[in-house]
């Protein structure tokens, strides 16, 4: 007879859960620290160099701050919108094909928009990828409310065959071809003109992205979204019972609907700044935050305040990592996805732990 | 000409062999109610794992059993988290890609660049062990011989693993509980089947087979890690599309391997084949190579909508398949 | 007497809910036992320890007169003992043969013997059974999937068998031969504990018969020296005076009529068979039935969440048949269903006190913002109003106790101010002081004018608190009493089927002699 079982623990504190979350990344780090032992580099000096993404002592610190909020903008937002779809326990881990349907849409108004002013060919760019990765989202949610498809199967395949399309348009010399470049013999994509290219407010040599601006305040809208309006007060009801959303009168096939083409939509935002920040577009452009941003968002149990503060965790830790690899050519941005691995494996233990625990059980008493 | 298609066909099977470690391995996994995103990342963890024992002791033996044990080790972290502690398993799965592939490229790097560099494989007894084996008379058949008879070890491997778990799942009392779990957990345990073991024992076992799989792509690529390029190369993903296609079972799989081997290596050798038949295969060259590699994945796809259109009792998609079983619950 | 099973002090709690307590429970060998009691008085909870999926708190177990440890449903089967369940625990997508395969013991690890497939067929034989083994369990048809369920614990050898409400999904000639199997099995040596609420099936086929209430055991009699009117009495007791207020209010006009009414379960059977009633204001007429005679079926259907096979339902005039459950609600029909886990329907539970508040009129404040400032008040006044104990308002449902989550859910249903409200269980697992504070709230919406529906189990309670009791039995109406010219002993007869007054000395129970329905109407 086994002696202790597994209890859910009738209340969650804030802190407890904290506490454990801490330990459990505080472990993750430890990991991280023998592995980096083990090939003999000091990890002290190593973490210090990538928590503080090569600033200390650099002459160009302004350009490591840039860089971390060109990676920081598009995971934000990507992980903010799969939180929306996930709040409602729909699983749309498309997230990369979403972000490359964005990608191409805003690229193909980006390539066209010589002679536009750039706020006009900025806010098309975004519209076009916002309208066509929405529209897939609610493709896709329109078949699981229809005929149940599996959602968490068919966003996978999505990402695969957008993969693949946009590795077509990148390797293929046409004359109908406006994304490569007409002056190179191999097939390259080409540079935005000027009109495309992101602004930003400049604070002495340090540029400051308009899109970043944008990712904050869409931070905060989707906090008040999702906290106090009446479609975010659905999206709860709906993810935590679907059965009493129906007995509400709640239409919940409208609401996956609409859920999904505002979480897609958002994917679409995310991949239009973020073409529009580099200034082109590549199959690479996504930076993978279709699948770290569904790490984030688990990470940050859905939260939007959580998934801000991840977001800039998970950023530091890749960009970090980069920047360290100037000094420390033996680890490369590999050493944070697997750091980012052990800390989600971490973090789950941890979860589990302060949500469970071992009660001994008690002996059956002979009346 | 018939060189053309000979090699055509060889190619086929030897480049895609390794769908059918995945498929089996995820088949194995998702037959117990469990969804394993994680293929790409096992594969790899096994592909290299495996390959650096066998290099170190010069035996493919061993490679085997180590990537068996690293990929059926990283199956066990999965069932641990999913199965004992109830995590989501769509995140665990895909954080097991994430982890598995930097896992690979890390290894990778770190041992490139330290003294002793990364262990070549040509020359070597792994090498000839995983060659291709000639059997005598039958290799030596005009066409047919070369084409299916040629190969190394571990395709003939892959494809008795193949069989051998079609014969478990419909033939043997274990198969049978297997799919009870899959299918309803409840039931099953209601019955004294052990959910819990059976979960892990075969999620443990399929993420095993799927680093074999990893291991034989390693072998194919003569050994040679590229800082930028992954062994694995999107197979583990193709695999979990391809389980689909198969209807969730590895007899399936074996014809499914080979479709989606047909285009793959029409992708790969379009362009002979155009040339050797210029007037009825000419047009092959005009159909982009994206086109073949995404096509795994739009069939899939397509599949995936008619199934689900059609009515659902056909599909051999596990009933319980992405939920946590939990005893209480009931 | 020899024993098969012998319990001894079983007691079992799920929080603070006690479902059994001290029970001692004997089934001797080769016999036929009934057990019996109302809803809620700790059958399947008793039975499913016996089957290893619950433990228990306290007592002893012994099987064949040696005392069992019995942790999980392969201990129970290793001591012989099987048990079809009232939910089958079948794998739909697996045939017959199949659905037996996968817990043979003893047959060997690895493969079966040929010879399976030719036992199960003996098995089937010897008792009666008429079963395609081929078939997949998907295509069966109810008793088929009850027949399989049986021929399973047979095959796997199980002595004592347990039936856990194995008629309720039967008709007439299926009960027959489901009766002469039973009786097969009894001769072969077997013991039976049948769990059944039909007194007339007891009076058939049990040797004994052992009566549980409230979770407490009563006492074990002999069938033949019993009837059906003692039977009756010792499950439901003597009628307990309970001092529910009932103040008596000028009825109005119907204000909703039920006519014809026919609604499906999930499983496709008859659930509620062509029920009249009517609830007029200032009313509450009582639903009594043993549980799952249709009484959920009915609340859904009137809420608009279960689609009707036939028949009417207007209210004020206006028929509602077809309307969406939000429709439903603007009419000013409210329900409430407490499922046993009590948080099923009704309640999102991660949510706080405040949200479920406006869960049915969120979308009625103005703008894109949900209006939770109102909400916390009106959250703040249900607390107070029905002494909710909380840390506040925003605290999630999820961490109230069960009294609390239903006063939430009662309260917010009062507070749209329906003038039809339908409950069901809303005291199930409270206390007595926080069911006296439900009572209350109901009389008081009763003194409005509202009408209620109350779906109950407790008959004293309903005695008392009710106006009219209308009672049914597997979706059928046997009649509608007044609560001060009836019997607790007349009402157990028609809960169990045994009495049916419909219609009875010219009396046309269920429909309304101002309905509002034409005749015509009436008859399409």
């Amino acid at each position: 007879m086994r002696k202790y079982h597994l209890v859910r623990r009738a209340d969650s504190q804030l802190k407890r859960t904290l506490i454990y979350y801490a330990i459990g990344i505080l472990i993750s780090l430890t990991i991280g620290a023998v592995i980096l032992i083990s090939l003999g580099i000091n990890p002290f000096e190593y973490y210090g160099r990538m928590f503080t993404i090569g600033l200390v002592g650099n002459r160009y610190g302004y350009k490591s701050v840039e860089g971390l909020l060109k990676i920081f903008v598009p995971l934000l937002i990507t992980s903010l919108a799969l939180s929306l779809s996930f709040k409602m326990r729909f699983w749309n881990i498309g997230g990369e094909g979403e972000f490359l349907i964005g990608a191409i849409c805003a690229s193909i108004v980006a390539f066209n928009s010589s002679g536009l002013p750039n706020f006009v060919t900025v806010v098309l760019m975004c519209l076009a990828a916002m309208i066509s990765s929405g529209i897939i989202g609610v493709a896709i949610a329109a078949l699981k409310v229809k005929f149940n498809t599996n959602e968490t199967l068919m966003t996978l395949m999505l990402n695969y065959i957008m993969l693949y399309v946009i590795r077509y348009i990148g390797d293929t010399k046409a004359d109908w071809n406006f994304f490569l470049r007409k002056d190179s013999e191999r097939p390259i994509f080409g540079s935005f003109p000027e009109s495309a290219v992101m602004q930003g407010i400049h604070f002495g040599k340090f540029n400051l992205l308009w899109s970043v601006i944008i990712a904050v305040i869409l931070t905060v809208i989707i906090y008040i979204y999702l906290k106090f309006t009446k479609h975010g007060y659905e999206i709860s009801v709906v993810g935590d019972s679907s059965s009493t959303a129906k007995y509400a009168g709640m239409s919940v096939g409208k609401i996956v609907l609409r859920t999904m083409f505002i979480s897609s939509a958002l994917i679409g935002l995310a991949a239009a700044l973020a073409v529009s920040s580099a200034g082109t577009v590549s199959d690479t452009i996504t930076n993978d935050v279709g699948w770290t941003g569904i790490i984030v968002a688990w990470l940050s149990k859905l939260s939007v305040p959580a998934v801000f503060v991840t977001a800039i965790l998970i950023s530091v830790l890749q960009y970090g990592c980069q920047a360290a690899a100037t000094q420390y050519p033996a680890i490369d941005i590999n050493f944070a996805d697997l750091l980012q691995g052990i800390i989600l494996f971490s973090v789950l233990v941890a979860d589990f732990a302060a949500n469970f625990r071992l009660v001994k059980k008690e002996e059956a008493k002979n009346a | 000409m018939l060189d053309v298609l000979t090699l055509f066909l060889f190619n086929i099977i030897v480049y895609n062999i390794p769908l059918l470690y995945g498929t089996t391995g995820e088949i194995m996994i998702e037959k117990s109610g469990s969804l394993n995103l994680g293929v790409e990342g096992t594969m790899a963890i096994g592909a290299v794992a495996g390959y650096l024992a066998g290099a170190k002791c010069d035996s493919l033996l061993v490679a085997c059993l180590v990537s068996f044990i690293a990929s059926g080790l990283v199956g066990l972290l999965f069932s641990f988290l999913t199965v004992t502690l109830q995590a989501n398993q769509n995140v665990t799965g895909l954080t097991i890609t994430t982890f598995g592939v930097a896992f690979y490229y890390f290894i990778g790097n770190a041992l490139s660049n330290s003294k002793g560099g990364w262990p070549t494989l040509s020359g070597t007894g792994l090498d000839a062990q995983s060659q291709a084996i000639h059997i005598p008379f039958i290799s030596d058949i005009p066409f047919v011989g070369k084409a299916l008879f040629s190969h190394g070890i571990l395709v003939y491997v892959g494809i008795l693993i193949a069989i051998l778990m079609w014969f478990y799942f419909n033939k043997t009392v274990p198969g049978l509980k297997l799919r009870s779990i899959g299918e309803n957990p409840a039931a099953a345990d209601s019955l004294g089947v052990n959910v819990a073991f059976y979960k892990y024992t075969h999620i443990i076992v399929g993420s095993g087979i799927m680093g074999l799989g990893g291991l034989y792509m390693g072998l194919n690529m003569g050994g040679t890690f590229e800082g930028s390029n992954c062994w694995i190369n999107g197979y583990g993903w193709i695999s979990i599309a391809l389980v689909i296609f198969a209807n969730w079972s590895p007899a399936k799989a074996i014809l499914g391997t080979l479709i989606f081997g047909f285009f793959n290596t029409l992708r790969v050798q379009n362009a002979a084949l155009a040339y050797t038949f210029p007037n009825t295969l000419g047009w092959l060259t005009k159909i982009p190579s994206h086109f073949f590699s995404a096509l795994p994945f739009i069939i899939t796809l397509i599949v995936l909508i008619t199934s689900s259109l059609t009515s659902k009792g056909k599909s051999g998609e596990p009933q319980a398949i992405g939920r946590n079983y939990y005893r209480e619950d009931r | 007497m020899e024993y098969a099973i012998e319990l001894k002090g079983i007691s079992k709690s799920f929080g603070p809910v006690a479902a059994n307590k001290n029970i001692n429970l004997a089934l001797a060998k080769g016999e036929i036992l009934a057990l019996l009691g109302e809803n809620g008085s700790g059958k399947t909870t008793l039975m499913n320890m016996l089957s290893g999926i619950y433990m228990p708190d306290s007592g002893s177990i012994f099987i064949d007169g040696k005392k069992a440890q019995i942790n999980s449903p392969e201990d129970s089967g290793k001591l012989g003992i099987g048990m079809v369940h009232q939910h089958f625990k079948l794998v739909e997508r697996f045939t017959a043969l199949e659905n037996i395969r996968i817990g043979m013991r003893g047959e060997g690890r690895l493969f079966h013997g040929a010879d399976v497939r030719k036992k199960i067929e003996d098995t089937a034989a010897k008792f009666g059974f008429d079963i395609d083994l081929d078939k997949k369990v998907s295509n069966m048809a109810v008793s088929e999937k009850q027949t399989l369920e049986i021929l399973k614990v047979l095959c796997y050898g199980a002595k004592i068998i347990i039936l856990d409400e194995p008629t309720a999904v039967l008709t007439v000639q299926e009960i027959d031969s489901l009766f002469a199997v039973l009786r097969k099995m009894k001769e072969d040596g077997h013991s039976i504990i049948i769990i059944t609420h039909k007194l007339n099936e007891v009076m058939a086929i049990s040797d004994r018969v052992a009566i549980l209430r409230h979770g407490e055991y009563i006492k074990t009699v002999v069938t033949k020296e019993t009837n059906e009117k003692e039977l009756t009495e010792l499950m439901v007791g003597r009628k307990v005076d309970l001092n529910i207020d009932r103040p008596v209010i000028e009825k109005t006009l119907p204000l909703l009529e039920i006519r014809n009414l026919t609604v499906k379960s999930d499983e496709g059977a008859v659930a509620v068979d062509h029920i009249n009633f009517y609830i007029r204001g200032g009313e509450i007429l009582g639903v009594a039935g043993i549980a799952g005679s249709g009484q959920k079926e009915l609340c859904e259907a009137i809420a608009g969440l279960r689609p009707i096979e036939e028949g009417q339902m207007i209210h004020e005039g206006e028929s509602i048949v077809g309307m969406s459950p939000k429709k439903i609600l603007d009419h000013g029909i409210s329900m409430s269903f407490i499922p046993e886990d009590r948080l099923g329907m009704g309640l999102a539970p991660s949510l706080s006190i405040t949200d479920n508040m406006i869960l049915k009129n969120y979308n009625e404040s103005k703008g894109i913002f949900v209006d939770r400032k109102s909400a916390r008040e009106e959250a703040q006044k249900v607390i107070e109003k029905l002494e909710i104990v909380t840390p506040s308002t925003e605290t999630p449902v999820r961490r109230l106790s069960g009294g609390n989550v239903q006063k939430v859910l009662l309260g917010r249903e009062i507070k749209s101010g329906p003038n039809v409200l339908i409950t069901a269980y809303p005291v199930r697992g409270l206390d007595i002081n926080s069911s006296y504070t439900i009572y209350n709230i109901l009389n008081t919406e009763k003194k409005k004018g509202v009408g209620i529906l109350f779906v109950g189990e407790d008959l004293d309670v309903m005695m008392s608190l009710c106006d009219k009791i209308m009672v049914i039995c597997h979706g059928k109406l046997q009649g509608v009493v007044n609560s001060d010219h009836t019997t607790k002993e007349e009402i157990g007869l028609m809960m169990t089927g045994t009495l049916n007054i419909v219609n009875k000395e010219g009396k046309t129970d269920g429909i309304a002699k101002d309905s509002a329905i034409t005749d015509e109407e009436g008859k399409a």
